[in-house]
């Protein structure tokens, strides 16, 4: 009993670490001028999220959903084929392939960047929509990879084989039965990738060379600016999306999906 | 033959896009960082320039600083947070889901979130002058902007302790409830059926974890930006300067920071890959 | 008794009853006793209550005169091997078995020796340096054995040893546990499923029928003399015939049987197990007819009727070759077999 009491004061602790930090910000979105020393804001106004929702912040959210959406659909596209390969086949130079595939994971992510824009300047692709989505592809790709690769380990194929004994052509053998088979893995996998994708910072300053603002851009403006108002209110509509969808998804997730689709 | 081909088909796409943009990323900064690209006076004096710079080197130190401690603390508080999830305890559930819904947040978001909570007009120090410590902002203690980093490694440590614990839990799910009963029947205390039980099993799982947050805290560039000092700054704020430097002599210089960073991630990729790739031999530790 | 159970109760929050509803049983020193029950019956339960990896609702777990309730697993002097081999895979083979001595903080040199020895005993000696992946099921359990044994606990669990193993190596390993188990005297509760793993083995069967304690016996008197329908029918036990007791005989519809224990006059259900049927060629003590005959393998099952009423008999297969549905064999039912179900 003296032991569960403990846990459970860890667990209080953990749980209100966790949260501490996503507090102010909340609280200066709300915030009409909150002075040093007052402890929580004196007046409450709804200005800084009416900044928030203006035209210029609402199609930068546009303008990031749409890049992590493309994003991830392409990984999904050609992620998927690649991860099969890698996840139910031995190869010669398979080994070389996932090392490649890990350079992005592990490499900090600095030292990409600055290549990445060298080349992208010579292809004529920076300060495009479509050259970032490209460049948000070299840690999402990936990373779908190795995702669907895992995924793909753990699919029995003799459930197709099963399937066009019973005729089934290639195509509905894959609509319908190779595809709902990896679809949990390949949802959560997505989900992850979006979120990859979703919080690029560097990347995405460096390739779309200040003409592509994403939310993290114009959030850390307000930030310089010393906007802490409107600051507080766009950190919290750029956290919102993916705390909506991971909580749509959070019962279907298992320990050993999560387990596969970690990165930092 | 035919098996060939389908491979190929498969991974062509995939493989093809990601080893020519890392491949090309990486051989232009290393063909520019030796004045290669334009011919200039190809050689390495973009790396001796940076080598010698008290910046650069100061940069380093602070960005190697900034990634171990970050990385232990986290390996740590992630270790006893996966030891304390997998007990029952009201409220468990709770806070699994919380440690989820924080991989969700963007780095800068929680780096926003962490300036306004320990700034020197941040949300302690009001709490300090409620509490009637301190009188004014100034005295609260510099944790933001500050040459030990303190804002920047309490961010990371938030962003990667429910990384890290989460990696902990996958793997404690497949080692199974068993083993830690297994050896408490052979009369292994609890402390020792943790000690010379799970953590060695856990170990390789850890490190490969800890290996990709030493990395992404090395690397990173909004979570410095958002909570560093002006100098010295951490390494990747250097470089993107140097790179964005209108005197474009500099640019060299920045590449060479860049390959530098990259032979580094040479070493964590090493590390990682030989702890999550299915090795061939059989290892003998 | 080394091993006592008193009034053991454990319940599961949510579950109408209570899985183990209060049991009652003891383990004599030196013995093998088998816990023997369908899936589902809450053995393994009773195994983690005495291994104190759960904790009773109330009721004692008594051991050498010891009460172990309250106590960590570590403490106990209580050994248990599981289903499942589960060597620690970061160990070599004696870095397992030495496992628990190390624990203990034994000195090294002596680890080493009386690994050395378990090893040998487990028919594993030399393998020492192995990695569990590099070791066979049959050696990873009989690994799993020397673990336990090597500590010389005052109680070894054994939990289904031998469910992970392939039918050929089960026998092997069924003979090196009576073995090792009667060569080092350990008292011994084993689980099991298999009533004929239970008979091969124990030296006193205790069933566990929904939480509760059928019957604890010897094999032989479990087998011959069940004390309930439910416990023959769990021994593979079908012939039931109810009838009247007529002072030293049986009246069964129009048959007479005579009886070695009749018991008090009235009412009765007799029990005769099917092996213990005898099927004669020419006139016997009764007449019946054949209604089929299936091969099982090493015995044939003979269904009859016997003046109206089923009866199964076992017999060899060449003593069942002969006989065709509708034939009329004569019949003997000793009076030693059949057995009187008490109440």
């Amino acid at each position: 009993m003296r032991a569960e009491r403990l846990r459970l004061l860890a667990g209080l602790a953990l749980a209100l670490a966790l949260v501490l930090p996503l507090l102010p910000l909340a609280l200066w979105s709300l915030a009409h001028g909150w002075r040093f020393p007052d402890l929580l804001p004196q007046a409450w106004s709804l200005r800084a999220w009416g900044v928030a929702s203006s035209a210029g912040v609402l199609g930068s959210l546009g303008l990031t959903l749409g890049i992590a959406a493309a994003t991830t659909a392409l990984a999904a596209l050609v992620g998927l084929p690649a991860g099969r390969a890698l996840g139910l086949h031995d190869f010669p130079g398979k080994r070389a392939v996932l090392l490649l595939l890990l350079v992005p994971a592990v490499l900090p992510g600095i030292a990409l960047v600055l290549g990445l824009h060298d080349l992208f300047l010579r292809l004529g692709l920076t300060g495009s929509t479509h050259g970032v989505i490209l460049a948000h592809l070299v840690p999402v790709l990936p990373y779908m990879v190795l995702v669907m690769a895992s995924v793909f380990a753990g699919f029995d194929t003799r459930i197709e084989a099963q399937a066009r004994s019973l005729g089934a052509g290639p195509v509905r053998c894959f609509l319908q039965v190779t595809l709902p088979a990896v679809l949990p893995g390949l949802l959560t996998g997505a989900l992850f990738a979006f979120l990859v994708s979703w919080s690029q910072y560097l990347l995405t300053l460096a390739i779309g060379g200040g003409r592509v603002q994403t939310l993290p851009l114009v959030l850390y403006a307000y930030v310089a600016a010393g906007r802490n108002d409107v600051a507080g209110a766009i950190a919290v509509l750029y956290a919102l999306p993916g705390i909506l969808l991971l909580l749509g998804f959070i019962g279907r997730i298992t320990g050993r999906d999560l387990g596969r689709v970690l990165r930092p | 033959m035919r098996e060939r081909t389908r491979l190929l088909l498969l991974l062509g796409p995939a493989v093809a896009l990601v080893g020519g943009l890392v491949l090309g990323a990486l051989g232009l900064a290393l063909l520019r960082s030796l004045r290669l690209l334009p011919l200039e006076e190809p050689g390495l004096s973009a790396y001796a320039s940076v080598l010698a710079s008290p910046g650069v080197l100061a940069s380093l130190a602070l960005s190697f600083w900034i990634a171990t401690v970050s990385t232990l603390i986290a390996a740590g508080l992630a270790l006893a947070a996966a030891m304390l999830l997998r007990q029952a305890f009201p409220g468990r559930r709770l806070v699994a889901v919380l440690v989820q819904l924080n991989l969700t947040i963007p780095h800068v978001v929680g780096a926003i979130g962490i300036l306004y909570l320990i700034s020197q007009s941040g949300s302690f120090a009001r709490l300090a002058h409620a509490a009637g410590l301190i009188a004014a902002p100034g005295e609260f203690p510099a944790l933001t902007h500050d040459p030990w980093a303190i804002g920047i490694i309490l961010t990371y440590v938030w962003k990667e302790v429910p990384f890290i614990t989460l990696i902990l839990l996958a793997k404690l799910q497949t080692l199974g409830p068993d083993l830690g009963p297994v050896a408490r029947s052979l009369g292994a205390t609890r402390w020792q059926a943790f000690r010379f039980v799970l953590l060695p099993q856990l170990l390789p799982a850890l490190a490969a974890g800890a290996a990709l947050v030493f990395a992404f805290a090395f690397g990173a560039y909004e979570v410095p930006l958002v909570l560093g000092a002006h100098a010295p700054e951490a390494l990747p704020l250097r470089a993107w300067r140097s790179f964005t430097d209108v005197d474009l002599a500099a640019r060299p210089e920045a590449f060479a920071i860049s390959i530098l960073i990259a032979a580094l991630g040479a070493g964590l990729l090493a590390l990682h890959a030989r702890l999550i790739l299915p090795r061939r031999g059989r290892d003998a530790g | 008794m080394t091993l006592e159970l008193r009034n053991l109760r454990k319940a599961w929050p949510g579950a109408g009853q209570p899985t183990i509803p209060g049991l009652d049983l003891a383990v004599a020193a030196g013995s093998l006793t088998v816990l023997l029950g369908p899936s589902g019956s809450g053995k393994t339960t009773v195994m983690k209550l005495i291994a104190g990896h759960l904790a009773p609702d109330s009721g004692e777990v008594i051991l050498k005169g010891r009460t172990l309730t309250g106590l960590p697993p570590e403490r106990r002097g209580v050994a248990m091997v599981f289903q499942d081999p589960l060597l620690f895979p970061h160990l070599t083979l004696a870095g397992n078995v030495g496992f628990g001595l190390k624990m203990r903080g034994e000195p090294a040199a002596r680890i080493e020796a009386e690994v050395a020895a378990m090893l040998a005993r487990v028919q594993l000696a030399g393998l020492g340096a192995r990695r569990p992946d590099q070791l066979s099921g049959g050696q990873q359990q009989r690994a799993a054995l020397a673990r336990a044994l090597v500590l010389r606990p005052d109680l070894l669990l054994l939990d289904e040893p031998l469910a992970s193993l392939d039918a050929g190596l089960r026998d092997e390993m069924r003979a090196l546990i009576r073995g090792l188990q009667r060569e080092t005297g350990v008292t011994t509760l084993m689980v099991t499923h298999d009533q004929s793993e239970a008979v091969v083995m124990a030296d006193r069967i205790a069933l566990l029928l929904d939480g509760q304690l059928a019957q604890a016996a010897a094999p032989a008197e479990i087998l011959r003399r069940p004390e309930t329908e439910a416990v023959a029918r769990f021994f593979g036990g079908v012939n039931f015939l109810d009838g009247v007791v007529e002072g030293a005989g049986f009246r069964w519809g129009p048959v007479r049987l005579a009886l070695d224990r009749p018991g008090p006059p009235g009412p009765a259900r007799l029990t005769i197990r099917p092996e213990a049927v005898l099927l004669h060629p020419g006139p016997g003590q009764l007449a019946a007819k054949v209604r089929g005959v299936t091969l099982l393998g090493t015995q044939s099952r003979v269904e009859l009727a016997l003046a109206g009423e089923p009866l199964t008999a076992l017999l060899q297969p060449a003593a069942a070759e002969a006989l065709r549905p509708g034939d009329t064999v004569a019949v003997t039912l000793p009076p030693a077999a059949l057995w009187r179900l008490p109440g």
